[in-house]
């Protein structure tokens, strides 16, 4: 079966985008094509067959979505720091694991924040900064750059808090609809005492969403 | 005008079968009515009973010719033709003295008695229509119109379809039973 190739704007597997037909594209030719394999007289036109195949790709989706829990996609051995972790570590194992966001941890296990790329743009000394490009801009037009006291703090300091946090019983389209609406890329995955198990990203998402491109990538 | 814009359509036709396909159709529909044809003309002549009715030829194409469609298995060949030959000849008995008026309560409501229990076989509302407007032979069958010719030809064109449908190697029949 041929399916969707992922675009830009599947990042985000909402309710919405579930809906939009455009992301998983068939085209009556294809369906012509189908039809001609199968051989004898099929009483449909592609039209009605390629909406069925759409509304049953919706449902199995949705199927997916709702079946598959944290537990099942997140990643178990998670990269994070310590509260007291300075900027300079938490920066060198972020770029070591090739990560975009580590959750900070307590002494005693529990997650007390997520520090993201995006903190350190904001505490860059640059508090209205909106974006990478925004920082690069005002770095080239002004003397300066990095903060001196950036180096001086620890995660504590500049992590999210509290963290976002979702339990390994949390469907996968819970945790979709959570990234969309609190705009966040990842969320720690915790037990009922609030111990860090395990994180979720977008990408896991994607991942679980269609396994059968997954597949396809990794042979 | 959306109600216009509908009207133009919105996809276009499936594709054209194969040659081997239009072979099987042929070779089965040629069977199937023969098999009916026989028995009517030289079985039962001597007898009130009637095998052939034209809505046989309808079902040749789909049993024989579209034989994936939801409309053309064994419960929708049977259950079609059987429930609208007792609608055909029920619409007759009450409204005999308005053949129109019999005609059209015979073809609208087989096709939604054949809706509501799941038989949709478009050749079903010919056996309806056929109860009212057919011969005086047809019409002296009373109720029996449904067992034969209806149902008997409709179980002989099955017979047909399980046999020669099933012969090539891509092609099978039915699709479901009930």
């Amino acid at each position: 079966m041929i399916l969707p190739q992922p675009r830009e704007g599947m990042h985000t597997v909402s309710k919405n985008n579930l809906r939009d037909p455009s992301t998983l594209d068939i085209s009556d030719n294809d369906i012509m094509e189908a039809m001609k394999e199968i051989g004898g007289y099929v009483d449909i036109t592609p039209g009605d067959a390629r909406q069925i195949y759409r509304l049953a790709y919706h449902h199995a989706l949705e199927r997916l979505l709702r079946s598959a829990k944290a537990k099942d996609v997140m990643t178990r051995n998670v990269v994070s720091v310590k509260k007291g972790t300075p900027l300079k570590d938490v920066a060198e194992v972020m770029a070591r694991h090739g990560i975009s966001g580590v959750p900070v941890i307590e002494e005693d296990g529990t997650v007390a924040g997520v520090i993201s790329e995006k903190d350190f743009l904001f505490h860059l000394g640059f508090e209205s900064a909106r974006s990478f490009m925004d920082v690069v801009a005002r770095c080239l037009s002004s003397a300066g750059c990095i903060s001196i006291c950036l180096r001086e703090q620890t995660a504590g300091d500049i992590m999210k808090s509290p963290a976002v946090t979702v339990q390994e019983e949390t469907t996968v389209a819970e945790i979709a609809a959570i990234f969309t609406k609190k705009k966040i890329n990842r969320v720690p995955v915790v037990n009922p005492t609030g111990k860090l198990m395990g994180i979720v990203s977008r990408a896991d998402i994607v991942r679980s969403s269609f396994p059968a491109i997954s597949f396809q990538g990794t042979e | 005008m959306n109600y216009f814009h509908k009207m133009k359509g919105t996809t276009k036709s499936p594709p054209r079968v194969s040659f081997s396909e239009m072979v099987w159709s042929w070779i089965g529909a040629f069977l199937g009515v023969a098999a009916v044809g026989f028995v009517h003309f030289r079985m039962v002549r001597d007898t009130d009973l009637v095998m052939i009715i034209g809505s046989f030829g309808a079902s040749a194409i789909l049993v024989y010719g579209a034989i994936k469609s939801p409309l053309a298995q064994p419960r929708n060949l049977l259950g079609g033709h059987v429930l609208s030959a007792l609608i055909g000849v029920l619409s007759f008995k009450f409204f005999d003295n308005y053949i129109w008026l019999a005609a059209a309560v015979a073809v609208a409501t087989a096709l939604v008695v054949m809706h509501a229990t799941r038989t949709l076989h478009p050749p079903g509302g010919a056996t309806a229509l056929i109860a009212v407007i057919g011969s005086q032979d047809i019409h002296n069958l009373g109720y029996f119109y449904a067992v034969a010719p209806a149902g008997a030809g409709a179980l002989i064109m099955l017979l047909v379809a399980l046999v020669v449908n099933n012969i090539p190697r891509k092609r099978q029949y039915p699709e479901f039973w009930l």
